[in-house]
């Protein structure tokens, strides 16, 4: 416990001078990152490797950084596939999860793939887990009053085949760019653009069907 | 592709070009569930070098230094194991594995002989008092058990490394001056561990125990469940079920009686939601402690029943900077320890 309060007061001390010399990331506040401004993938790599050595060997600030390059990533991953009021909590198990496995990741540059695949592990789990408890109803569109057009919107990407409504997801809701998701997800930009495509379109034909019905 | 559609394109794609009105308006629609950029990952952080302090022995372990390390341990182990080596039973009457008991009232048996005045308490012997009787045990050099009227009492061991009885029914009172972990009482529950203190402790016929600390801490523990009683409060614990959450005495009957239901009974969601919500509002900030032990691990609390006792407590003891509701709730017994220094009943003595 004194260990962890003393590591607790170094980090607080030092964490704001490095955290301002990081450009683009506010770890007390909010993660400033743009569309427009995404990162060629080879650098993005590049720089994923740099920052998963310096978290293996316990770097905070390195830490901050991945979270803020992936947590939409995952979040996006996981909000195709767990109810939404879930998918918090998850991508905190999955960051925390990865962060304890950081050192069987024999190549850094593999991080954006290894963590996407953590993330859908995870949301199996958290399916397999759930059918010991309660039953999770599969429409959500019909169990929420309070938004029902958004969460019916969401129910119709989440029914489309996972390629299609992870990569929708992460573009329409989280906001990333087709690059990106390519970057920080381990696919082709091509299969991205293909899943995009083919995925809009069957959204549109649902959406249409909804509108008819 | 003509121009106007490859531009609709470039928007699906990367936001360049003519914007698509209906992707506009998806992304709009959807924009309720996107990740809240807010949520700090220092939370994780904190969560993780918790376990990195726990875990720190395993992961040193996966150096090179794994042989000579090893080869320590053994030698370690080898002399642990010498000087615990198991102590011939002496007879009754030698001062190696027994115990001095004085009569302090009517006649209280050592197996079936009576004790006049006083006499001695072997490994494997039992001491019974009826309800005229009471007697009194010399722990060792480290402190004194007194028993009361229809309690029965067995010797489990007597080393210094380990001073151990089972009290199978009645009440013991135990004044102990020693390190920690060096005195053990074992109930058909759990097992009291004396870690420097003064306690009373009763088990009923049904094996139902209770355990009052008058001073210092005792922890009762079962099957790796660890419940810490500090001076003034205390824990029941029943056969098949365990210790329960530790209250101080003086805490108001209401918020006991729910406790107990809470921890020991099946009750139905809604009788289940009205003891939590005695608890919590009959809990005074000196109470604080109770709720913290609520929010531990093992305690089988779902998540909303954590949300609420979190809340309730965070009203009456604000949590330190580094403690986040989400974790909390989630399970994070690290959290709740950095909590644990602000409710005021301090920490056990360690070894």
């Amino acid at each position: 416990m004194a260990l962890a309060k003393t590591c607790e007061i170094e980090w607080k001390t030092t964490r704001l001078k490095n955290l301002t010399d990081v450009a683009g990331i506010d770890f007390g506040g909010s993660i400033n990152e743009s569309r427009s401004a995404a990162a060629p993938p080879v650098i993005e790599i590049s720089e994923d490797v740099r920052l998963v050595n310096a978290a293996r060997d316990g770097n905070r600030t390195a830490f901050g950084e991945l979270y803020a390059r992936y947590a939409r990533v995952v979040h996006g991953i996981l909000l195709a596939r767990v109810p939404p009021d879930e998918v918090d909590d998850i991508v905190h198990d999955v960051f925390l999860h990865a962060m304890r496995k950081l050192g069987s990741l024999r190549d850094g540059a593999a991080f954006a793939g290894w963590l996407a695949a953590i993330a859908r592990h995870r949301a199996a789990d958290f399916h397999r887990r759930s059918r010991e408890h309660v039953e999770l109803p599969e429409d959500l569109a019909e169990t929420r009053a309070t938004h029902p057009e958004p969460h019916s919107i969401l129910a119709m990407i989440r029914a489309l085949p996972d390629a299609y409504s992870e990569t929708l997801i992460l573009r329409l809701v989280e906001g990333l760019t087709g690059p990106e998701i390519a970057a920080r997800t381990g696919l082709t930009p091509g299969s991205v653009r293909v899943n995009l495509h083919r995925g809009l379109e069957q959204l549109r034909a649902r959406l249409g069907q909804s509108e008819k019905s | 592709m003509n121009e106007k559609q490859k531009s609709k394109d470039d928007y699906l794609w990367d936001g360049s070009g003519e914007p698509d009105a209906e992707i506009q308006r998806l992304e709009s629609a959807l924009a309720h569930f996107r990740h809240d950029s807010e949520l700090h990952p220092e939370p994780i952080w904190t969560e993780i070098t918790s376990l990195a302090h726990r875990a720190g022995w395993r992961a040193r372990l996966t150096f090179p230094r794994l042989a000579p390390a090893l080869a320590v341990a053994a030698m370690v182990l080898a002399a642990v194991l010498f000087l615990n080596r198991p102590e011939a039973l002496p007879p009754v009457g030698s001062s190696i594995a027994s115990w001095e008991v004085s009569r302090l009232a009517g006649a209280p048996l050592i197996g079936s002989n009576r004790i006049e005045e006083s006499g001695r308490l072997a490994v494997g012997q039992l001491l019974e008092t009826d309800a005229s009787s009471r007697a009194n045990i010399t722990v060792g050099k480290i402190g004194e058990v007194e028993v009361d009227p229809l309690s029965r009492v067995r010797l489990l061991q007597a080393r210094s490394t380990e001073n151990r009885l089972a009290l199978d029914r009645g009440t013991i009172h135990a004044f102990i001056s020693a390190p920690p972990r060096l005195f053990f009482v074992d109930t058909p529950s759990a097992i009291a561990v004396d870690l420097g203190c003064a306690y009373t402790l009763h088990v009923d016929d049904q094996g139902v125990g209770l355990l009052r600390v008058t001073f210092g801490w005792v922890e009762f523990e079962t099957h790796g469940q660890q419940s810490l009683i500090p001076s003034g409060a205390a824990a029941i614990t029943k056969p098949g079920l365990g210790p329960g959450t530790p209250f101080f005495e003086d805490a108001p009957d209401a918020l006991k009686t729910s406790l107990e239901k809470l921890d020991f009974e099946k009750l139905g969601p809604q009788d289940r939601a009205q003891a939590l919500h005695t608890v919590l509002m009959e809990s005074r900030k000196r109470d604080g402690f109770t709720l913290l032990n609520l929010l531990r691990e093992y305690h089988g609390m779902s998540k909303s029943e954590r949300t609420l006792i979190y809340d309730r407590l965070a009203a009456l003891i604000p949590p330190p900077p580094g403690v986040s509701r989400a974790a909390v709730v989630r399970g994070n017994n690290y959290m709740v320890g950095l909590w644990w220094d602000l409710m005021g009943v301090g920490h056990p003595k360690k070894k």
